[in-house]
């Protein structure tokens, strides 16, 4: 529906003879490497959508929330958290347990980060979560037996890291770390 | 050589005085004085009986405003004096509505030019001609009806009598120069368009293009906003219906060349007149035009038209038409071209019609296709045949019964990659499965003259639709009176039940949604309006309407303004990014500060802040889809019109209206509400055959989400936009084909000021903006001409 929308008004521009559409860019093909960009990109926005959604604004300390995935799954978070609301900051020691939670990003703007993914797999999320720019995320996240699979990129290509384990760092907006013993290093 | 006037603007004459006036068929002759600039000097009717006195008058009104190629002697534009006979027909009906005019003979004048009668054995002199005009009594839930002549001087529109609709009460534009219309508050999938009692998917070309029906084949548009005729049924919108031109009785033609298109339309009898065949068209060469400007789009459109009518008897005539319309929508790429957007239908209709005493049946049987290309291999197809009969019929003096029944099947074809998009696109897709649905219903009414000054129309209709396995009935009773106040004043009131079945958000050939999810659209109308012959070929219409809506499925308005639209640095808290411990502020949840309360946990906007884009708006499309809501929309419309083929004529049309919305426990403003939309048009005759026109356009912004650093501001900037005409015309006495012909310079542009529009707020953390389109303006220069 969006998309006819979408062309609908660029036909309107287009009858004007003002359109900004051009011709399409030749991308490249969205290799393993980029492959694991997106969908360590997407397991991490699905953390941070699952903690907006069950834990933010709730009292500090002692943590434990069932909290479902939008587009389908679920998801446990428990553990403990605190923060300092002069800094705009949240330390947490987290345990999300996901069960086939679904997260997509369809973004025409930025078609090469476009993803549709479920996880399955237990992390953890231990460190500094930052309301920017008056403080800086720095986060250790760890998943053991995860499972993340679907399509990244646009065109769409499957992606399927199944039961493998992630260790990623966070530093502001850099993210880092292995998916399945390989680098990967994007920036979010 | 003497040549003999020829009537080249609006021919119409209304029918006069509703129930007030005597019914029935009658005649007027008026005697007419033509200037030499084609100008109507003089107009009486000398014969007129005392108790045609309501048609005279209304016969010498139309005709003041009438426009001639002036008769000429030896080349020479010269004063004329001739007779026109206007006959009027009783056609509560409609369909019967035709009055005949012919050229007759006058009386010589000092400057006058002498003009054989028509019965005279020396009558056939060259340009003597019938014309073949309406006269109308009209519905009572019609608010509005142009006729094809008068679409012509309105800018903005460019020739198209469609395209007209925009301007008429109660219609409120998505966007402007967007061909997508709520209609007293119902959203524009439940709009119907029909064409000659032919439903077709959609009425314009790609985006702003042109109707896809030929301009001079269409006679005249009429909008039912609400409680409209019996034979109206299925859509729980209002009703855009417009009615083919009755074949011709002489040859004659059109054509028009602009910058973007070519097209037209002849027709000629055939068999000493028992038979007409027509053959029109339209072809776009934009696509050539834009990759002069744009190397990355391919925009290309075309449409046909066919008909052929054969009277087997004086009873009995048989009649084929065929019509379809082909868009296409692309972009380039270095290897081919990508289909975004393509579209294309096409109807055969073969009607027999069989006139009987009193009245007229009519059975006819359609066959069609609509497809959508999507790209990507995906694609849309609705093969569809149905039957309909209608039966006409006067049962007694002042009783009409109009009566029908059809059935329609439709089968789709349903290509979509679902695998590939995302859930929420997904779900969406699966809306449309591959599957055949059926409807049928019967319909009737009758015009009922209860008293002189009365008439009612009652009527009901009950229609079945099968999906899926799926089934639904619907049953819909109406209700129509017009009561004569006066001789020019009437009041008239319309109430009905409409029902539909769920609809797609935009109608887009082929995408119906299947298996009736969520039941029937249920809406129930009602208005009463006051119209006055206001004389000197002005009318006005002011009607107060209110309309309730029950399960519509309406996408577009219930995507309430909440997400973006706050202060800088903060979200909205019913987003999945905003804050959510802090106090909201307006509706739709509010706005929260991009701190958090001490004690309580912030919220995690490492990368940039917001969450992936499309996990809202995807989602919230894709729920707005599913949901169906509650409504209502109310107002008030006032239309006045000065014929616009008259020396100076115009309209004013504006729409006081509030739409809103009940959906999850909450009332809220319609998204795509406009407080007041007002058109106004004026079209002047510069002598010399020039004609100019200038038509300005304002509407209310749009609701906006909350907006913390402008709390008073709820609506987005309104819009106006000017709409610009001017035209040349030269008639050309005599043509290889021995007629006349004439041919215009029109020049038209369509936002001339330029204007953008406001579609919706736009904020990050350094402020909030408005988001501007456009401006969305067409410049148009061509040439139009037809004999």
């Amino acid at each position: 529906m969006r998309k006819l929308v979408t062309i609908i008004c660029t036909s309107v521009l287009a009858a004007c003879g003002g359109s900004s559409a051009g011709s399409k860019p030749v991308v490249p093909p969205c290799d393993l490497t980029c492959q694991d960009q997106i969908g360590v990109t997407g397991a991490r926005e699905m953390l941070k959508l699952i903690y907006n959604l069950g834990l933010q604004g709730q009292p500090v300390g002692n943590q434990d929330a069932m909290a479902p995935c939008p587009l389908g799954g679920s998801a446990h978070v428990f553990g403990t958290a605190s923060s300092n609301a002069v800094q705009g900051s949240t330390t947490v020691q987290l345990t999300y347990v996901l069960d086939q939670c679904v997260y997509d990003n369809v973004d025409p703007t930025t078609p090469t980060q476009n993803y549709a993914l479920t996880v399955t797999g237990t992390f953890t999320e231990t460190g500094t979560l930052a309301v920017q720019p008056s403080s800086t995320t720095a986060l250790g996240i760890t998943g053991t037996d995860v499972t993340i699979s679907g399509t990244v990129d646009d065109p769409a290509v499957m992606y399927d890291a199944a039961d493998c384990a992630l260790e990623l760092q966070q530093n502001g907006n850099d993210l880092s770390g292995t998916i399945c013993t390989r680098s990967v290093g994007v920036s979010l | 050589m003497l040549v003999a006037p020829k009537l080249i603007s609006d021919p119409s004459v209304p029918y006069p005085g509703g129930p007030a006036g005597p019914s029935g068929d009658r005649r007027v002759v008026l005697r007419l004085v033509i200037s030499p600039d084609g100008a109507v000097r003089e107009v009486t009717a000398p014969d007129s009986e005392a108790g045609d006195a309501v048609f005279a008058h209304a016969a010498l009104v139309s005709a003041r405003g009438w426009r001639f190629i002036p008769a000429t002697r030896g080349g020479v534009a010269i004063a004329s004096v001739i007779k026109f006979e206007v006959v009027f027909r009783d056609d509560a009906a409609r369909m019967a509505a035709s009055a005949n005019t012919t050229v007759g003979n006058a009386p010589a004048g000092p400057d006058a030019v002498t003009v054989p009668t028509r019965s005279s054995p020396a009558g056939a002199i060259a340009g003597a001609e019938d014309v073949v005009i309406r006269g109308e009594h009209g519905e009572p839930s019609r608010t509005a009806s142009l006729t094809r002549a008068e679409v012509r001087e309105i800018p903005g529109t460019f020739g198209d009598p469609f395209r007209a609709i925009e301007i008429m009460p109660g219609v409120t534009p998505i966007v402007s120069g967007l061909p997508f219309f709520f209609v007293r508050g119902a959203p524009p999938g439940d709009v119907g368009y029909y064409l000659d009692g032919i439903k077709v998917p959609y009425l314009f070309h790609v985006g702003a293009g042109p109707s896809v029906i030929q301009p001079g084949l269409v006679d005249r548009v009429d909008l039912y906003p609400g409680g409209y005729p019996a034979r109206f049924g299925r859509y729980s919108g209002g009703i855009v219906d417009g009615e083919a031109a009755e074949p011709g009785k002489e040859l004659h033609g059109e054509y028009n060349v602009r910058l973007f298109d070519a097209g037209g339309m002849v027709e000629t009898p055939f068999d000493d007149g028992k038979g007409t065949i027509l053959v029109g068209g339209r072809y776009s060469y934009t696509g050539e035009v834009l990759s002069l400007v744009s190397s990355g789009v391919t925009l290309n459109y075309w449409d046909y038209q066919g008909r052929i009518s054969y009277k087997l008897t004086p009873r009995d005539t048989l009649s084929v038409f065929a019509f379809g319309s082909y868009d296409y929508l692309g972009q380039k790429t270095p290897t081919g071209t990508d289909t975004l957007f393509g579209t294309e239908f096409h109807r055969v209709d073969l009607r027999y019609d069989h006139k009987i005493d009193g009245g007229n049946i009519r059975t006819a049987i359609t066959g069609g296709i609509d497809t959508t290309d999507l790209g990507d291999g995906q694609s849309v197809r609705d093969r569809m045949v149905a039957m309909r009969s209608e039966l006409t019929y006067k049962l007694t003096k002042g009783l009409l019964l109009r009566a029908g029944s059809d059935v329609q099947v439709d089968s789709y074809d349903v290509l979509l990659n679902v695998g590939q998009v995302s859930a929420a696109e997904a779900s969406v897709f699966n809306a449309f499965p591959s599957r055949t649905d059926l409807e049928t219903g019967v319909r009737a009414d009758v015009v009922w003259s209860v008293a002189p000054r009365l008439e009612v129309t009652p009527g009901i209709r009950a229609d079945f639709y099968a999906s899926q396995g799926a089934t639904a009935i619907g049953i819909d009773p109406r209700l129509a009176t017009r009561l004569a106040l006066s001789k020019n004043a009437r009041v008239l009131t319309a109430l009905g039940i409409a029902h539909q079945t769920p609809s797609f958000v935009l109608p887009v050939p082929g995408f119906q949604p299947g298996g009736l999810p969520g039941g029937l659209q249920t809406s129930v109308q009602e208005s009463t309006g006051l119209e006055l012959d206001l004389g000197g070929a002005t009318t006005a219409t002011a009607t107060v309407f209110h309309n309730a809506f029950y399960d519509l499925s309406d996408a577009l308005s219930v995507l309430q303004p909440t997400t973006g639209g706050c202060a800088p640095g903060t979200f909205p808290t019913d987003t999945i990014a905003g804050d959510r411990g802090t106090q909201p502020t307006g509706t739709g949840g509010g706005c929260g500060v991009n701190r958090f309360p001490p004690g309580t946990l912030g919220p995690d906007r490492s990368g940039g802040g917001g969450q992936a884009a499309s996990s809202t708006s995807a989602t919230n499309a894709a729920n707005a889809f599913a949901v169906r809501a509650n409504g209502q929309a109310y107002g008030f419309e006032l239309f006045i019109k000065r014929k616009l083929t008259s020396h100076i004529g115009g309209f004013l049309s504006y729409t006081l209206s509030r739409s809103t919305r009940t959906f999850g426990g909450q009332d809220y403003i319609a998204s795509f509400d406009r407080t007041h939309v007002l058109n106004a048009a004026l079209a002047f005759d510069l002598g010399h055959n020039w004609r100019a026109g200038t038509r300005f356009t304002f509407y209310t912004g749009l609701p906006r989400a909350p907006d913390p650093t402008d709390p008073g501001s709820t609506r987005l900037d309104p819009f106006y936009r000017v709409d610009l005409r001017l035209e040349k015309r030269w008639s050309i006495p005599n043509t290889f084909l021995g007629k006349k012909a004439w041919v215009s310079f029109v020049a038209e542009w369509l936002n001339a000021t330029l204007t953008k529009e406001a579609i919706g707020t736009s904020c990050t953390l350094s402020g909030c903006t408005e988001t501007l389109i456009g401006p969305v303006t067409i410049p148009s220069l061509g040439m139009e001409g037809g004999f």
